[in-house]
């Protein structure tokens, strides 16, 4: 299965640019008539209300491959979701993207798309549309809709005060975009832009955002290019909103507006606000499988609310779920383990998709204490408590066994590894080295608790802020404060709230703390925990000041080390090489990572973040193993429109 | 009396404007506001959003602008009757609000008179059998009423439920009549689920307010009005009921005032614990979340009800108890 996957990877950037010619009409796509689609359709075409759905499907439909084998229709998908601000499972579930992830990571697919061409120098993008796919209410999606979100909503100074990474030149500006015909659209940077297609597969409106292609038609009666302000602001009082800009988020969101059409294999009839938010299947959904039967198999998906994780958890126990791993604890799997046998549900493990399940991160910029500051710096001191961490115990007694002990890089089947002994650096529990090296640190000398003293004569006292995000990280915390207080490191865990340790960490207040490192896959693209240049107030980072200094140009903050500065160099470099570039980029990036210990890594590749999976024993075509990580919009990535039921 | 109650009425939106500094204040209070605790939740399900969308979205909301303004802008709209835009919902907060009323009304009532219809005959049989075997059993159970958290209750009721009956007990309908347009059928599924949250909102003011009439009434029965009353050949349960039983109701009379408050806040932990779609939830999740108009607008209108509710009580004892009369 590894070298499979391993040889998956390799071969995706090879690929990429035959995408085009891979993806070329399927065998049941030329004979027209020969489609098929689900009962409800069929009635609903009898009795004149729909086209059939050989004019519904475009001339060349995705011809999605099945996991196990070809399903049947019906069947009602029950999932669970905490409210708004959980959007993002709706964006996981439908994975409404021109390009998406392969279930196992490693190959980036058109969907909406029929595919991608560049220029040799990776400067012009061509992306080709479906020709005749159509939005959820009928109309033609074309390369107008496209157009319309670049000029109208991304070159919107209101709607997009600045230029997103992605699409931005050296200089900063936008790249162009332009129609080329009805279902082609050519993008020019004046960079080489060679991760184009990793960013496009993600631009799908997370976060609840815009997505890459917007309905044109439907969204011009709320964008004052085309309606009279007067009319808008009138709009937008009514609903509370103070500005057309909101008016227009809010109607352009699928999740907030179920009148939106869509291009997704479901569609919203509630929103994410109700009660129970529901999708319904897109009749006019691009997709087949090769037997010619239009996806997806499921009638609805519903989304029930629970105002509390636990709650939900318990219904997961219960059996309420088709298919379900978002907010399910790692904590419960022995206990869906145990109910397994009643034959409700299986339960999968999709372990995390590389990096670390919890690391220490250190802050490197640490002030308030300027000589403990100093040693948080100092990559000996670093070492050497990761050498008095016993992992084995955290990984039996949080982990539940699950994974293994590991610094934060990539997984092994993944190119970017940097090789087993860099990943397992550091990571062998040598409490008499620790003690040496504290030793050698100046670090010798010892109060009546057989606390270590700093230079200063202080007691040396290292505070571990932990974030409750994931169950387990408050017992991480007190193992390793235990195993660093064997060593004479007066270690403290303090347990804050989300939002409170996030502020202190952008407030530079943190010594050091317990998160996870789950960007590894992606280092280039995203916000990636890995380049100092991510704000600290959004991602786990090792330097406050760091990210001061390069953001007020070197004014204000600290200037980053030299394996930083080489760490960011490697990432710019990245985003303008080929494939094979990347990989030796990356590879090196880990290196540093590694040797630097900039955050200790105790144990990875369990199914802690989003990895335990419900699903119902009569739910088939769930793949048992999968790349799993938010960038894959996993479980999108399984290609969820082939799920089906069986009765 | 009339003076008293416009006196009252009058302080009302100067105390409300109090409150409303006081609770914008305390939702205020914690370090980060609304993008930090979104940023937070974004990262604990493994995505993360770019420093630019969120400046964006900080200067869209104007969380930007200092304390004051804010306050000012937010006191400003609910003068025009805007409770403003929850920035978690993107929806207005009155909308909100308004849908969640109905359901959270609706158990609240059950509990109430759930509670009011066990706690009074109850209490009346305590007094009146006092140190009777079903007295003590009545105590034993009172005891155990108050000690109990309900939220505790309801876990226990959730477990057992689970392990032996095999069901979850999450919710107000099943799942087939959640967003169902109402019918007969639903009102039906709602009384199949409701009754389970109204006896676990409902039980320790049961015993609380039982423990209180059983005292009260202890207290009447011994008077010499009670003692004449019997001696005039009086028969024994229209003794009771018709004079001490009425004098007993005094002070649970005072405190009905306060289910004011309580019908509309829906009991924050065991709706969040049972999963209960109510206003309870949604003003746990905003305080969280630093929703803050919603959290706002949510806590003044409690205030309101309190504020009146003592007022009601008081109005009500006037009426019951010809005793008390208003000093003006």
């Amino acid at each position: 299965m590894l070298t499979k996957r391993a040889l998956a990877l390799s071969a995706c950037w090879l690929l990429t640019l035959a995408q085009f010619a891979l993806a070329q009409p399927g065998p049941a796509a030329a004979q027209g008539s020969k489609y098929h689609e689900a009962p409800a359709l069929a009635d609903e075409v009898k009795a004149g209300k729909l086209p059939p759905v050989e004019q519904r499907l475009p001339e060349q439909p995705l011809v999605v491959p099945v996991t196990e084998k070809i399903g049947q229709y019906g069947g009602v998908w029950r999932r669970a979701f905490l409210g708004p601000a959980d959007a993002n499972n709706y964006v996981r579930v439908v994975y409404d993207g021109l390009f998406r992830f392969s279930p196992n990571g490693a190959d980036i697919e058109p969907k909406l798309a029929l595919g991608a061409t560049s220029s040799p120098d990776f400067k012009v993008w061509t992306i080709l549309l479906r020709k005749g796919s159509r939005w959820s209410d009928g109309a033609p999606f074309t390369a107008d809709d496209i157009v319309f979100w670049y000029k109208d909503v991304l070159l919107n100074k209101d709607l997009t005060p600045s230029v997103p990474t992605w699409i931005r030149n050296a200089d900063g500006t936008a790249a162009k975009v332009e129609k080329v015909d009805d279902t082609t659209v050519r993008f020019t940077y004046d960079r080489p832009a060679t991760l184009f297609l990793q960013e496009i597969a993600n631009q799908d409106g997370p976060d609840q955002s815009y997505a890459m292609f917007l309905p044109a038609h439907y969204l011009k009666q709320f964008h004052p290019a085309y309606t009279p302000m007067a009319d808008l602001d009138r709009q937008a009082q009514a609903v509370s909103f103070k500005s057309w800009t909101q008016l227009f988020a809010a109607k352009a969101t699928p999740t907030s507006n179920p009148d939106r059409p869509t291009m997704a294999a479901w569609m919203p009839v509630t929103r994410v606000s109700d009660p129970v938010f529901t999708l319904r299947r897109n009749p006019y959904y691009i997709g087949v499988d090769s037997a010619g039967n239009q996806l997806p198999y499921i009638d609805e998906v519903r989304f029930t609310y629970f105002a509390d994780q636990q709650a939900l958890n318990l219904a997961a126990i219960a059996g309420d779920f088709d298919m379900q791993a978002r907010h399910i604890q790692m904590t419960n799997y022995p206990v869906l383990k145990d109910q397994e046998k009643n034959g409700k549900y299986r339960v999968l493990i999709w372990p995390t998709f590389g990096g670390s399940d919890a690391v220490v991160a250190f802050n490197l910029t640490y002030m308030a204490d300027p000589v403990l500051g100093k040693l948080l710096a100092t990559k000996e001191f670093r070492i050497a408590l990761s050498y008095a961490i016993n992992r084995d115990e955290i990984k039996e007694s949080v982990f539940l066994g699950l994974g293994e002990a590991r610094q934060a890089v990539p997984a092994p089947w993944h190119p970017y590894f940097p090789g087993k002994e860099w990943a397992q650096k550091y990571t062998e529990f040598k409490p008499d080295e620790a003690n040496k090296m504290l030793d050698a640190l100046g670090l010798d000398k010892r109060n009546a608790q057989g606390v270590r003293l700093m230079a200063n004569g202080q007691p040396l006292t290292v505070e571990i802020n932990v974030v409750p995000a994931f169950g387990a990280w408050p017992d991480v915390g007190q193992l390793v404060a235990r195993d660093w207080q064997a060593v004479g490191v007066n270690a403290v865990v303090q347990i804050r709230e989300r939002a409170l340790g996030f502020s202190m960490r952008a407030s530079n207040q943190l010594q050091t703390e317990v998160w996870n490192e789950d960007t590894t896959a992606f280092p280039f693209t995203g916000g990636s925990k890995l380049d100092p240049r991510n704000a600290p107030g959004q991602t786990l980072t090792l330097g406050p000041l760091f990210y001061k200094w390069l953001t007020t140009n070197g004014k204000e903050g600290v200037e980053p080390t030299e394996p930083l500065k080489r760490i960011m160099q490697l990432i710019d470099t990245a985003r303008s090489v080929g494939h094979d570039g990347q990989v030796a980029a990356a590879q090196e990036l880990f290196r540093i990572w590694a040797d630097n210990v900039f955050e200790i890594g105790t144990v990875g590749l369990t199914p802690m973040v989003q990895g335990v999976v419900v699903v119902n024993t009569k739910m088939h075509n769930v793949p048992t193993t999968i790349g799993n990580d938010w960038p894959l919009r996993t479980p999108g990535n399984a290609r969820t429109e082939q799920f089906f039921f069986t009765q | 009396m009339t003076r008293y109650i416009v006196q009252r009425l009058l302080l009302l939106p100067f105390l409300l404007l109090v409150y409303s500094f006081v609770i914008f204040a305390i939702i205020h209070a914690p370090p980060g506001d609304f993008l930090t605790s979104y940023v937070a939740t974004l990262s604990a399900t493994g995505t993360s959003i770019t420093a630019d969308q969120i400046n964006a979205l900080r200067h869209e909301y104007g969380l930007d602008q200092p304390f004051i303004i804010q306050y000012f802008y937010w006191v400003r709209d609910m003068l025009h009757g805007d409770f403003g835009l929850s920035l978690e919902y993107q929806r207005p907060n009155a909308d909100l609000i308004r849908e969640q009323l109905g359901m959270t009304v609706t158990l609240a009532a059950f509990a109430f008179v759930l509670t009011w219809l066990i706690a009074v005959p109850v209490g009346i049989y305590s007094a009146t059998h006092q140190r009777s075997v079903l007295d003590h059993v009545f105590t034993v159970i009172n005891y155990v009423g108050v000690a109990t958290p309900n939220f505790m209750l309801a876990l226990i009721l959730m477990w057992i439920a689970f392990a032996y009956f095999g069901i979850s007990i999450t919710g107000l309908f099943s799942p087939a009549y959640a967003d169902a347009p109402w019918s007969i059928a639903r009102v039906v599924d709602l009384l199949e689920h409701i009754w389970l949250p109204a006896v676990v909102l409902g039980i320790a003011g049961t015993a609380r307010l039982t423990r209180i009439m059983r005292a009260n009434l202890l207290d009447e029965l011994n008077k010499p009005y009670v003692v004449t009353a019997r001696a005039k050949g009086m028969r024994e349960w229209r003794l009771v009921l018709r004079y001490p039983v009425r004098l007993a109701l005094n002070p649970l009379v005072s405190t009905i005032g306060w289910y004011l408050p309580q019908l509309f806040s829906g009991s924050l932990i065991v709706a969040t614990v049972m999963n209960l779609p109510n206003i309870g939830p949604l003003l746990l999740r905003a305080l969280v979340n630093q929703d803050m108009y919603l959290a706002g607008g949510i806590l003044l209108i409690y205030s309101f009800l309190t504020i009146v509710g003592t007022l009601l009580s008081d109005i009500a004892l006037v009426m019951m108890d010809p005793r008390i009369r208003m000093e003006t």
